[in-house]
């Protein structure tokens, strides 16, 4: 259990900088997930914070004490790692009971413990296997179970579950949940993927370029987010943006429609998400477009609409919808879901 | 095999009609030539050289050879020279491989950490490979000669010695020349070979073992060398079996003295079937240090099951 904080964290290797002006403050017991694309730096910046990458600049404290020069080992902090990184060698209960065996704890403590977290992980019956024997999810337990053991002061999860099969997928998401209900202990958690993202987090930060892009609750990313890359990371399928032109009162659209918006000074660009359009006959709508596209999911329909000068949009809609590809349609965008984004993609303020 | 079978026209079946000839005949026609390969390169030779062990073979009475059953082996066992080449051949192995193995592993392990002209450096570690082992052994002789070479003063100079004399001269320690010039040549081998076995750890184990809270040299005992444990009981397998029958060193360097000091079983082998022509007895002393190299390549190839879990 314990409280992190980064303070204007850097990381540079030569000229290159991969991290800059990272500040978070991880609150005790916080489940914090690190998200964007590949190569934004949230890999690296969670191998700082266990001590595997060096810190550039900046200062890393855990319950105010400054680590950035303590070695992993002496950080008292867990990590699960992509690949796992079980011990071939090792069978399963030594495989968690390695950091006890490092400490020089006795052989009936280590077992207790061992036999304990392998229970609770449903493992009891394979901890005398080697890791090779196990499948992924099996694997996966193991790896979460010689983290349990340590009773640490922070988790670190590094896309744990990115090898791991949908469905597995789905399973394992649902336990890291319990387990971090369960124990309450500090977890930060890097994936790419938002829904895993959205799921397990008490707040995300989505990074981008090594740059903070938005620290904040799920729901605050998805309905006020702070700038355009968050706006189209976040939800799923991605948000339609498209320029406008605002003249003060009114947003005009590509293909001349315009919509009353009040402080809409400096809008260039409008964001709406799929399941904030609603769906009119031919003519009735705002915008108007060709089907071109038309996935039945059962619970809801997705349409890829061809909105002429607009280009493509995506709509979301509950149920089955009885349109066929190639029909007409009208399009209505709810005025309470739009996002604006300045020229520089940074979000305007909403309307109260 | 063409005119065994009818012709085929297109269109016909191709099956071979007979059972008898596809099962039990033709399998034989493919491994034919690697059988008789085997055999005409490895087992007739190993057949012949055993067979003399089992007769009196001597150039000096071409016409007294004949069958002697065990006689040469009696004799084996009762001669003393045959007991002190075999102390010799212990020694000169067990101290070749220990060196060659400690520091082949110690350079494989600097080697494999990240330095300027990293590579220059590996190329290097191979040169005393490149080196014919005539020459290499000519060398070393030359670097223990008092006379040309710097070591008998350098050795005094710290003390090993008493006087700057030839260490080749003195029955107490001749057998230390062809070992260093052994470990020398043999260190190349083990680096390599556990440079490239480091190679293969996934570094994220150390990284695990790292957030575990093991130390630099907890991580060498409980990762590195379980993993290098394949290789090492590979390698000092091969390496011990060669080192036994390496007789080209000792052969240059001491030919075997003085007072037969460095006369090891593969030279005691040589110097009997060649110098004093006797085929029968050399062909049995080289029949035992066959039989005790392949006790030892089982005892640890049975080591290598039971303990290496990888």
């Amino acid at each position: 259990m314990a409280r992190l904080e980064l303070k204007n964290i850097a990381k540079r290797y030569g000229a290159v900088e991969v991290l800059s002006e990272v500040d978070l403050d991880i609150a005790d017991g916080e489940f914090l997930v690190l998200v964007g694309p590949s190569g934004c730096g949230k890999s690296t910046l969670l191998r700082m914070i266990a001590g595997l990458e060096p810190i550039t600049a900046g200062d890393f404290l855990i319950d105010g004490v400054r680590m950035n020069d303590v070695p992993p080992r002496s950080r008292d902090i867990a990590m699960v790692f992509q690949s796992y990184a079980l011990y071939p060698h090792m069978d399963v209960a030594r495989n968690m009971g390695f950091s006890m065996e490092i400490r020089g704890e006795d052989r009936s403590t280590r077992a207790d413990k061992v036999a304990a977290a392998a229970k609770t992980l449903g493992l009891s019956a394979l901890t005398e296997r080697l890791p090779r024997a196990l499948s992924g999810g099996q694997r996966q337990r193991v790896a979460m179970g010689r983290a349990i053991v340590r009773d640490p002061r922070a988790f670190l999860f590094d896309e744990p579950l990115s090898n791991l099969d949908a469905a597995l997928r789905v399973e394992m998401r649902l336990e890291i949940a319990r387990l971090h209900q369960r124990l309450g202990a500090t977890m930060i958690y890097v994936t790419h993927d938002q829904v895993e993202a959205m799921t397990l987090a008490d707040r995300i930060v989505v990074l981008n370029g090594g740059k903070v892009q938005q620290v904040g609750t799920p729901l605050e990313l998805y309905e006020r987010p702070a700038n355009r890359f968050v706006a189209q990371f976040i939800g799923s399928p991605t948000m339609n943006v498209f320029p406008v032109v605002s003249d003060g009162a009114a947003l005009v659209l590509g293909d001349g429609a315009r919509l009353a918006m009040p402080d809409c000074d400096g809008a260039t660009a409008l964001g709406v998400r799929p399941e904030h359009i609603d769906v009119a006959a031919a003519g009735d709508g705002l915008i108007d477009g060709t089907a071109d596209v038309v996935e039945r999911l059962g619970s809801d329909t997705n349409l890829y609409v061809n909105a002429g000068d607009l280009g493509m949009l995506t709509v979301r809609r509950a149920g089955n919808l009885p349109v066929r590809p190639g029909e007409r349609i009208g399009l209505h965008l709810r005025p309470e879901n739009l996002h604006l984004f300045d020229k520089a993609g940074l979000a305007l303020a909403r309307r109260a | 095999m063409t005119t065994t079978h009818a012709k085929v026209t297109s269109g016909e079946t191709r099956a071979w009609r007979s059972a008898y000839w596809r099962w039990l005949v033709e399998p034989y026609f493919y491994v034919g030539p690697a059988v008789l390969t085997i055999v005409l390169v490895m087992l007739v030779p190993l057949t012949i050289g055993i067979s003399y062990s089992f007769q009196s073979i001597s150039l000096l009475k071409p016409f007294a050879t004949s069958w002697v059953g065990f006689e040469n082996y009696a004799a084996l066992w009762s001669d003393a020279k045959f007991w002190r080449a075999l102390m010799n051949t212990l020694r000169w192995t067990l101290g070749s491989l220990v060196f060659q193995f400690s520091l082949g592993l110690g350079l494989a392990l600097l080697l494999n950490t990240t330095f300027p002209m990293k590579r220059l450096y590996q190329a290097l570690v191979f040169l005393p490979w490149a080196v014919p082992t005539f020459l290499s052994a000519l060398t070393w002789a030359w670097l223990f000669n008092p006379v040309i070479g710097p070591l008998p003063h350098w050795m005094a100079a710290v003390g090993l010695l008493s006087e700057p004399y030839n260490i080749l001269g003195d029955p107490k320690l001749a057998m230390w020349g062809p070992i260093a010039a052994n470990v020398w040549f043999g260190v190349p081998f083990f680096a390599i070979t556990l440079m490239a076995a480091l190679q293969s750890i996934p570094s994220e184990l150390y990284e695990a073992a790292e957030i575990d809270g093991a130390s630099a040299w907890q991580r060498f005992t409980k990762i590195t060398l379980p993993f290098l444990a394949p290789m090492i009981a590979i390698t000092v397998m091969l390496r011990t079996i060669w080192i036994a029958n390496f007789a080209d060193l000792i052969f240059v360097m001491t030919g075997g003295g003085p007072a037969a000091s460095t006369e090891i079983l593969s030279t005691y082998v040589f110097n009997t079937a060649f110098r004093k022509l006797d085929f029968g007895y050399a062909s049995a002393i080289a029949v035992a240090l066959l039989f005790m190299l392949l006790a030892y390549a089982v005892f640890l190839l049975w080591a290598r099951r039971r303990f290496v879990k990888l």
